[in-house]
């Protein structure tokens, strides 16, 4: 049992002469890479050809215990054994699990957004077939000291994957795949959000143009918008429209307009439009 | 009379050389793409895709790509040239499929896959689009051969895995690994 158990017995029931037919019998899966020795009664040589889906070879042996090396069979898949006209197929499997490969997406998110974060985890052995049989997968995405989210999955097929909420915070997130004692580690860098709100203030520039600076710019959930958004500053006046885009600055946005006696300012950044100034009369 | 008798020949000489032309063509194609046969793919299931649905132009490319790949495969295996796997295999399923036929070419073997078609299920398709698997059934006729003989021919109702990649502009396997019989 202990030997149907370990991988293979391939039984070749002939009769030691040159009109010898062969039977063969197959049993359990072989694992990936195990050694496998194949009973051929009789005595005398004869010639052996194997086909697999990583290989095709063809030797000469003697009949009786025919060993083949776990090189032969470090393919998972179908393999086909040739002896005396006679052929027999038989399985080998993946081995136990080996190596994770990890696909995370993408590699910068908007912080606190629902399933924004994917992670795919393929199971392997280390032969580079694919594990088959269902295994728990931790996947953990997390900022250094935060507990983070954290979810266990069973792979199905080879394939364990999962959609995660971005944190609140922004920073350099640890997004791990697990399995066993195996951890795969991939970083997610969480990025502030849209501003959730922009407002702006105006003053004199000394060359008499209209300055206007922001306040600090900040998302919902209170981190910095990254230095180099794109602020949009627009005046309207009787002259007609100016506008000019600025880069975020150490977490401020300021330009210059050109000079007017009265115009109405407005400040955006993408989607998000901030508060409006009625320069020469006030703000609105 | 002697006109339509003229003529009568002139047409069978002609419809002979029709023949001969016709027979020549035909015995011009690879076996593989006479055994490839026109609906090689006999079902492309997307229903149970998770945990994103397949686009149908999606669908429709894979099942282009999957059946030239097939048919790479079995020309590959039998004329022992691993050039034609590149365009279809990439990854664990090229440098598999490549090992076998170095190996076959180095012991003056090869295998005629004769392929009667294929069923196809989508299991999962990854959220960002870059990966997609599928249960294939295929129901295989292969023939091994040393040289010219032929070893041993078997018929098999074979299961594969199959996980798919994209590529510029087309999807690549990258992994087709045989499963045993549930």
């Amino acid at each position: 049992m202990n030997t149907l158990r370990r991988g293979f017995v391939l039984g070749v029931f002939c009769a030691a002469s040159a009109f010898c037919t062969a039977q063969l019998r197959i049993s359990v899966p072989v694992a990936a890479g195990a050694e496998v020795t194949l009973q051929a009664p009789g005595s005398g040589n004869t010639t052996l050809y194997l086909f697999g889906p990583g290989g095709a070879s063809k030797r000469s042996v003697q009949r009786g215990a025919i060993k083949l090396s776990s090189d032969e069979l470090k393919t998972a898949g179908h393999y086909t054994a040739i002896l005396d006209g006679s052929s027999t197929s038989f399985f080998v499997i993946a081995a136990s699990l080996d190596n994770v490969s990890f696909l995370a997406h993408p590699s910068r998110v908007p912080t606190n957004t629902g399933s924004a974060v994917t992670g795919t985890a393929f199971l392997f052995d280390r032969f580079h077939n694919l594990v088959l049989t269902p295994t728990p997968v931790s996947f953990r995405l997390a900022l250094e000291e935060t507990s983070g989210e954290e979810r266990r999955v069973t792979s199905r097929d080879g394939v364990a994957w999962v959609q995660l909420n971005s944190g609140r915070r922004s920073g350099p997130a640890r997004f791990t795949a697990s399995s066993g004692d195996l951890e795969v580690r991939r970083v997610v860098q969480q990025v502030a959000a849209d501003p959730c709100s922009i407002r702006m203030k105006a003053g004199h520039a000394p060359d008499g143009n209209i300055l206007v600076e922001t306040d600090p710019i900040r998302d919902c959930s209170g981190n910095a918008v990254p230095d180099g958004t794109i602020v949009t500053f627009t005046s309207v006046d009787e002259a007609g429209r100016s506008t000019v885009d600025a880069r975020i600055k150490r977490g401020f946005a300021r330009a210059e307009l050109p000079p007017s006696h009265s115009a109405t300012l407005t400040v955006a950044a993408g989607v998000v439009l901030g508060n409006e100034i009625h320069w020469g009369g006030g703000e609105r | 009379m002697n006109r339509v008798h003229d003529f009568a020949r002139r047409s069978g000489i002609w419809l002979a050389m029709i023949g001969l032309i016709i027979l020549f063509v035909l015995a011009s194609i690879p076996p593989s793409m006479l055994a490839a046969g026109p609906r090689l793919l006999q079902s492309f299931d997307v229903s149970s895709s998770a945990p994103r649905a397949v686009e149908p132009t999606t669908a429709l490319a894979i099942q282009r790509d999957y059946v030239h790949a097939w048919q790479s495969l079995a020309s590959a295996l039998e004329e022992n040239r691993s050039d034609l796997l590149g365009e279809d295999f990439i990854g664990g399923a090229q440098q598999q499929w490549q090992e076998a036929i170095r190996a076959q070419q180095q012991n003056g073997l090869s295998r005629r896959i004769v392929d009667h078609g294929h069923h196809v299920r989508v299991s999962f398709y990854s959220p960002d689009g870059s990966s997609l698997e599928a249960l294939d059934t295929a129901d295989l006729e292969i023939e091994y051969r040393e040289g010219s003989r032929v070893l041993s021919t078997e018929h098999v109702q074979a299961h594969y895995m199959v996980l798919f990649t994209p590529a510029e502009n087309s999807w690549k396997v990258r992994i087709l690994q045989e499963l045993p019989p549930s």
